[in-house]
């Protein structure tokens, strides 16, 4: 018994000399992103890296925990958002630096369909349909493309009849593997994520919704903001705007 | 494939279990034994950590320990960073397995014959040294059910460490972090195989305590 208390002391002890890090060698840029930046970040942070020689580092997930996270401490350089309002709020109580923030690219709804359903739809009216059981959108209450996808079916007057085919992924992620997994037949998901093959889509015109406005800013504890401004930059240069159009976001120019 | 959320989860559920074997143990013990009102209370707030979905939590541990924070602040004076670093994914991780240690140990502590300890008593025992003589080797079974559940939920922990650690790749990003990040990216071979390892490590290990905790008791 005794042994097994000193043994926890032990590693006690040793847990917190020892702190586990990757070499901190070459400076790293941690990037805190939303999920629908998953693969456009993907593929352009090799590149910066390529580039300047330096490490990036992403973390990606919701937008609001990831504000949560930052207004709290968290040690990230850059934010990348998809709705400007969260911004705002971190500009406010001064957690971003504001001359940085900026509008990067909006972002674009498409109807996405199960290659497991057979036919593809091609038009939101098409929902109505007997035959599309269920329906997945992003949860309207939090999150921006949910929000997007619920005013896209009120423009088009199907929000009451698809109502109760509806079902919510807590972000644009889990609202894709809904379909991924064949479980809802149809959704509306995020252009930017939609190339995955279990899906088959098709673009829908944002003239349907409120503009899906995605904005970056520098974190104020950021020790190197000179990165993370370069790291905009890039993502506004020529090469990061063939891919940012790649993953299908509207670039500023063209909205 | 990168490893290191295999090894950095290995070593957080390790510290964290016994972290929580050092803090539970005690309450465990109070709990079982002292007798007075508000024990019920005590017993019940222990708990009260299971019924929170744990990103929400995690978003109030975030909110203590965060640069702003009270405690952050306090540790920040002494130089001690803690949110969003690993200590910070250990403290999740305690959150999460202290209540299961609790639990287990005062179900086992409750079980032991209390004529057996005022035996030890009679016999000149000092208070300390009926514990380690008499109460804990008869509760051991319960006490160690306790530390692999904890050391389980303490591996497996996600909600807690995403707020309060973050999910920052090579940090603080440990294995059930990783696992989640690469079925987000629809990486789902490096998702499996990540999946597969953390049950193995885990069976590996529960088997390997398993063993030894017959061959020595």
């Amino acid at each position: 018994m005794r042994h097994l208390w000193l043994g926890a002391t032990l590693a006690i002890i040793l847990g917190g000399a020892v702190m586990p890090s990757r070499a901190a060698d070459t400076p790293t840029l941690t990037i805190f992103a939303a999920a629908d930046l998953a693969f456009a970040l993907r593929d352009l942070a090799p590149r910066f890296e390529k580039a300047h020689g330096i490490k990036v580092s992403l973390v990606l997930g919701s937008t609001g925990n990831l504000a949560r996270q930052i207004e709290h401490g968290a040690p990230a350089d850059l934010f990348f958002a998809a709705n400007e309002s969260f911004v705002d709020d971190l500009v406010r109580i001064g957690a971003v630096i504001p001359e940085t923030r900026g509008l990067y690219a909006q972002g674009r709804l498409a109807l996405a369909t199960a290659r497991s359903f057979g036919a593809k739809l091609t038009d939101l009216r098409q929902l109505a349909d007997t035959r599309v059981r269920r329906i997945a959108i992003a949860n309207p209450q939090h999150a921006p493309y949910g929000k997007a996808a619920e005013q896209a079916l009120r423009k088009v007057g199907l929000w009451e009849t698809v109502q109760p085919k509806l079902v919510y992924g807590e972000n644009i992620r889990h609202t894709l593997q809904f379909l991924q997994t064949g479980a809802t037949e149809v959704g509306i998901v995020a252009l930017s994520v939609a190339n995955v093959p279990e899906i088959d889509w098709v673009a829908i015109d944002p003239a349907l919704h409120a503009p899906l406005n995605q904005v970056v800013a520098v974190v104020r504890n950021s020790g190197r903001p000179e990165l993370g401004l370069a790291f905009i930059q890039f993502v506004g240069g020529p090469e990061g705007r063939r891919i940012m159009k790649s993953y299908g976001f509207l670039l500023p120019g063209e909205f | 494939m990168d490893l290191f959320p295999v090894w950095l989860s290995l070593r957080v559920s390790l510290v964290a279990t016994a972290l929580t074997v050092v803090v539970g143990i005690p309450v465990a013990w109070f709990l079982a034994r002292r007798r007075h009102v508000g024990k019920e209370v005590v017993a019940a707030l222990v708990v009260s950590p299971l019924v929170l979905p744990p990103t929400v939590l995690g978003y109030y541990l975030l909110v203590l320990i965060g640069t702003p924070g009270p405690i952050g602040r306090l540790l920040g004076s002494l130089g001690i960073e803690l949110a969003f670093t690993w200590r910070a994914a250990v403290l999740a991780a305690c959150v999460g397995s202290l209540p299961l240690l609790i639990r287990a140990a005062q179900a086992g502590f409750e079980s032991v014959d209390e004529r057996l300890e005022q035996a030890a008593r009679t016999l000149g025992r000092s208070e300390p040294s009926v514990f380690w003589s008499v109460s804990l080797p008869l509760a051991w079974r319960a006490v160690v059910a306790g530390m692999v559940l904890a050391f389980c939920r303490a591996f497996g922990d996600f909600g807690i460490t995403l707020m309060v650690a973050g999910n920052i790749p090579g940090r603080t990003q440990t294995l059930p972090l990783a696992i989640y990040d690469h079925v987000q990216a629809n990486a789902m071979r490096e998702a499996n195989v990540l999946a597969l390892l953390a049950v193995g490590a885990v069976i590996i290990l529960l088997v390997g305590v398993g063993r030894l905790a017959r061959v020595r008791y």
